[in-house]
């Protein structure tokens, strides 16, 4: 008999809203340089097991830089970072994926030519349970390769679900319009099943409606799964609505770290991110 | 009868189904099966678990139920809502997307002998409000996280709401209201009572009698409003003797199979009513849920259901994508789809009037079926369509034509919330002007001012907590008076023109329907919504014109006209001059003093949020002209432009204000 029944399904097996306060991510003087350019001056910050932890500031402040050094993308010339106690520095990205990072993508990183199934299909490929296939088993698709793809196909459809995607499940993706696609990036980085989820920009460009059910999706996903996240984000309403602690970031370095009410009030803060006129004009020119 | 008062006083309850039916549904004896939850019952007895009742695209998949595990179902909802104090005479509203287990509440409800007020999913929190507080309902189910906010926000307005019951637990994992529970635990408790309770379920399908409320139609509420400025709907009951009439009435013009299936789509708060849950528990077909409304293109191909009832705008909206891709396609498709549809139009004719075409016309049309229509059908998902019905308002002439030149056979019905439908087509016998066959000539007349009237078995049994405005729609020979105006042809048709208070009269003395004039506007692929403006005090006729955003969009897009918002496109010159086209085609048909003369196109969408249509997608008119009345007004006056301030409410009540300007186009000096 068919009925939602979400404990069922591995992904919600034991894992109810997690309580505990202790450190999932700990950053320690990150610092990264391209040539004379210093990225990222010496920030540290942790990301609590049971929270939304919101990284602002303007643009250029090194946010993203600071998600591509914790899933590998780039080498930081100092610093550490520990992944529940395991130092997670010097991995490969394909080594940090598996260990449950994952990530969506400020300007997306999806098949286009592939259907949004396809793609969350394929963004479950680095779970850990996909290396049981198999060669033999998965190039002919029998035995447990067959069993594999099904179990990972219920996975991706609770997603769907989750993420009220049925509509364009079947469409390619390059006939989706620009909200549908962050929705099939958030969609890709859920079907790792992840412990941490990087979300860097996934609010931008989008409509208010379309912001208001991506906020939605994202409580839905920390409260039901009880992850973490990491949000980057430009969309000050978005964030301090989210967000249970905010770290600021300007010019490379960490200038304010605290709850949303008393960064909002930080004048750090307003003159460096929310600034002055002069100062907005300054940052365009 | 426990709380629920009812007005048996006009409808003909002598009517003996057993003897009515003659050789509709053989297998059913409805004299012993007079009640819905018996005829249930005795089909479950029937197929058990051989035959599937309903099936619902979840994850990706259709997920069968057998009329067995139904009615297991049903029978655990129902124990549980006994155990939590459901009692006869109880009102239970219900508010989702159409699944088989709304369908199940409802018939837990009836095997109560309670009975069920659905709600529209797009219904505000002043309107789920009105619903369940006038209705007084003990119990409410809600579909997901977003319906339950809704009773929430109002449950200290609602006294009598024992129990919230949810289907969908998605972001309600949190909630703390202890009078939320979900469907898994309603089934739960219904499982534990019948421990104890083994045998309640089968005294309670016996304790039900005939002539008892069965379901509930909501009326649109056209014209008064409640304290909250939210439409006040009235809620015809209707008996279980009338609603089955109904539908047996219905399958001797139209016949239904147990093989064939029905596709779910219609509001179960109106029509499905009768169609889906009665209509499928009579006749036996297999009820198909789509997964969610905004997957219907797909799941209807996946289906290819017999029968399906949609409402006009969603067949002028099909037929107006057809266009669209045609215009897509490649000119090989074009050429081929350009020759053989003047031959599918001329075979149309044979077929709807149930003539036999001539051999050659036959021939070719058989080579256009392969060629054209049979790969266009099966786009649209309607290949094996046997019954396509359309109701709410009239489908135009011309799209009702295209329709059946592709060979895809819609039909007309005509009905009232309070007195069931009355007309149908039957095969063969398709008139497009005409709203189809009246089902007894005994039951249905027009009286001398020229309004329908309507008596017989198939009428409801009173307002739901207001008979006194029940009693001032009868006469004092009994006639249920619909206020629609109407004529029966020598045909044993009916002609429908519109509201008996929506006819206007030209200073000419002409007398014409605006809403025909609107059906036929509406074919067009660029137009979506209009509404016709006439009257003594107006010179000329006019209309006032909503675009369609898509296919506009989409011509503005390829003839490199630049817009931003709906506001802009809808203003574009280049836009205007596709709407006059329209308007000059429709010209034709109308004679020189009802010719419409000028057209404006509104700068947004109608919506039943700002109360301009209803839930159903009728314009309400006198509520539009008033709020419309400067535009109006500077449409019959000499300039050419309308500057305006239109406040809007969104559909979480907040109210906002939008500022354009309107161009007023004249088409015939």
């Amino acid at each position: 008999m068919p009925i939602i029944d979400w404990t069922r399904i591995p992904l919600f097996q034991g894992r109810q809203k997690v309580e505990s306060d202790s450190a999932i991510l700990r950053v320690e003087d990150l610092y990264l340089r391209f040539g004379a350019l210093e990225a990222v001056k010496d920030v540290s910050f942790e990301v609590k097991g049971n929270e939304i932890l919101s990284i602002i500031g303007p643009n250029g402040a090194g946010k993203t830089c600071v998600l591509n050094c914790i899933n590998g993308f780039y080498r930081p010339q100092r610093g550490r970072i520990y992944f529940k106690d395991k130092e997670i520095t010097k991995l490969p990205s394909h080594r940090i994926a598996p260990l449950g990072i994952s990530r969506t993508f400020q300007n997306l990183a999806l098949y286009t030519g592939l259907t949004a199934l396809d793609n969350l299909m394929a963004g479950r490929h680095p779970h850990p349970a996909m290396s049981k296939e198999g060669v033999i088993s998965g190039a002919f698709y029998f035995g447990r390769a067959h069993r594999i793809e099904i179990e990972n196909r219920e996975v991706i459809e609770y997603i769907i679900d989750l993420l009220e995607m049925e509509e364009i499940r079947g469409k390619v993706v390059h006939s989706l319009s620009y909200g549908q696609r962050k929705k099939v990036e958030l969609g890709r980085a859920l079907a790792l099943e992840p412990e941490l989820l990087l979300l860097d920009e996934v609010m931008a460009g989008m409509n208010l409606d379309e912001k208001d059910d991506m906020a939605r999706y994202v409580i839905d996903v920390h409260e039901l799964w009880g992850i973490p996240v990491v949000l980057v984000e430009h969309d000050m309403g978005v964030v301090m609505d989210l967000s249970d602690r905010v770290i600021v970031m300007d010019w490379g370095t960490k200038i304010a770290e605290d709850v949303p009410e008393v960064v909002k009030k930080d004048p750090r803060v307003i003159s460096a991110y929310l600034g002055t006129a002069e100062a907005a004009e300054r940052r365009i020119t | 009868m426990g709380k629920i008062e009812i007005d048996l006083k006009h409808v003909d309850t002598s009517l003996d189904l057993n003897e009515f039916k003659e050789d509709i549904c053989p297998d059913l004896d409805l004299n012993e099966n007079n009640t819905l939850p018996k005829v249930m019952r005795a089909r479950v007895r029937q197929w058990g678990g051989e035959k599937i009742w309903m099936t619902h695209k979840d994850f990706g998949i259709w997920q069968p139920y057998t009329w067995k595990d139904c009615y297991e179902r049903i029978e655990l909802v129902h124990l549980g809502l006994v155990s939590l104090g459901l009692e006869p005479g109880d009102v239970v509203g219900i508010i989702g997307d159409n699944d088989p287990r709304w369908f199940w509440a409802e018939f837990a409800v009836q095997v109560g002998r309670g009975i069920v007020a659905g709600m529209y999913t797009d219904y505000h929190y002043a309107e789920v409000k009105y619903v369940l507080g006038f209705s007084k309902a003990t119990f409410a189910f809600a579909k997901d996280q977003e319906m339950v906010d809704k009773i929430v926000h109002e449950k200290d307005n609602l006294p009598n709401l024992k129990k919230c019951i949810y289907w969908e637990s998605k972001g309600l994992w949190f909630y703390e209201q202890p009078w939320l529970m979900s469907y898994d635990e309603l089934e739960d408790l219904g499982r534990e009572y019948k421990k104890s309770h083994p045998t309640l379920f089968d005294e309670n399908i016996d304790k039900g009698q005939p002539d008892e409320p069965a379901v509930i139609m909501l009326s649109s509420g056209t014209t008064r409003m409640t304290e909250d400025g939210v439409p006040r709907s009235q809620m015809g009951q209707m008996t279980h003797r009338a609603v089955m009439a109904n539908l047996i009435g219905i399958f001797k013009l139209d016949a239904w199979y147990p093989t064939d299936r029905w596709l779910s789509y219609l509001s179960p708060a109106w029509g499905e009513q009768y169609f889906g849950l009665t209509g499928g528990l009579l006749s036996g077909l297999e009820v198909d849920f789509p997964e969610e409304p905004e997957t219907i293109n797909n799941d209807i191909r996946e289906i290819g259901p017999q029968a399906l009832l949609f409402p006009a705008r969603l067949w002028e909206a099909r037929i107006a994508e057809v266009f669209s891709r045609l215009k897509d396609s490649s000119r090989f498709k074009r050429f081929f789809y350009n020759r053989f549809l003047p031959l599918g139009y001329k075979m149309a004719d044979y077929v709807m009037t149930g003539k036999k075409a001539p051999l050659w016309l036959s021939i070719l049309n058989k080579i256009g079926y392969w060629l054209v229509f049979r790969p266009l059908r099966d786009q649209m998902g309607l290949l094996h369509l046997r019954h396509g019905y359309n109701a709410g308002a009239t489908l135009g002439p011309e799209s009702l034509r295209w329709l059946h030149a592709l060979g895809i056979p819609v039909k007309q019905l005509y009905g009232t919330t309070e007195a069931g439908i009355h007309c149908i087509h039957p095969d063969g016998d398709i008139d497009y002007e005409t709203v189809g066959k009246v089902l007894k000539p005994e039951w249905i007349t027009v009286s001398k001012e020229g309004e329908i009237l309507m008596r017989g078995p198939i009428l409801g049994c009173g307002y739901l907590n207001d008979l006194g405005a029940w009693e001032k729609v009868f006469d004092e020979e009994g006639w249920y008076h619909t206020g629609d105006a109407g004529h029966i042809n020598e045909n044993g048709h009916l002609i429908f023109y519109d509201r008996m208070k929506d006819m206007v009269t030209m200073p000419t003395g002409r007398k014409f329907s605006p809403q025909y004039v609107e059906s036929r506007l509406k074919f067009s692929e660029f137009i979506t919504d209009c509404i016709v403006l006439g009257g003594e005090d107006k010179a000329f006729v006019s209309a006032i014109v909503t675009v369609d955003y898509a296919n506009a969009g989409d011509w503005a897009e390829k003839h490199r006209v630049p817009y931003t918002t709906y506001p802009d496109l809808s203003q574009k010159s280049q836009i205007y001059d596709l709407v006059k086209e329209e308007v000059e085609r429709v010209n034709l048909y109308l004679a020189d003093d009802i010719k419409i003369k000028k057209f404006a196109n509104l700068h947004k969408e109608f919506d039943a949020d700002d109360a301009e249509l209803t839930r159903s997608g009728k314009i309400r008119r006198k509520f539009f002209e008033e709020r419309y009345a400067e535009l109006i007004a500077t449409i019959y006056s000499d300039a050419e432009k309308y500057e305006t301030e239109a406040p809007v409410k969104y559909r979480d009540g907040r109210t906002g204000k939008i500022r354009t300007s309107v161009t007023i186009k004249t088409v015939i000096e």
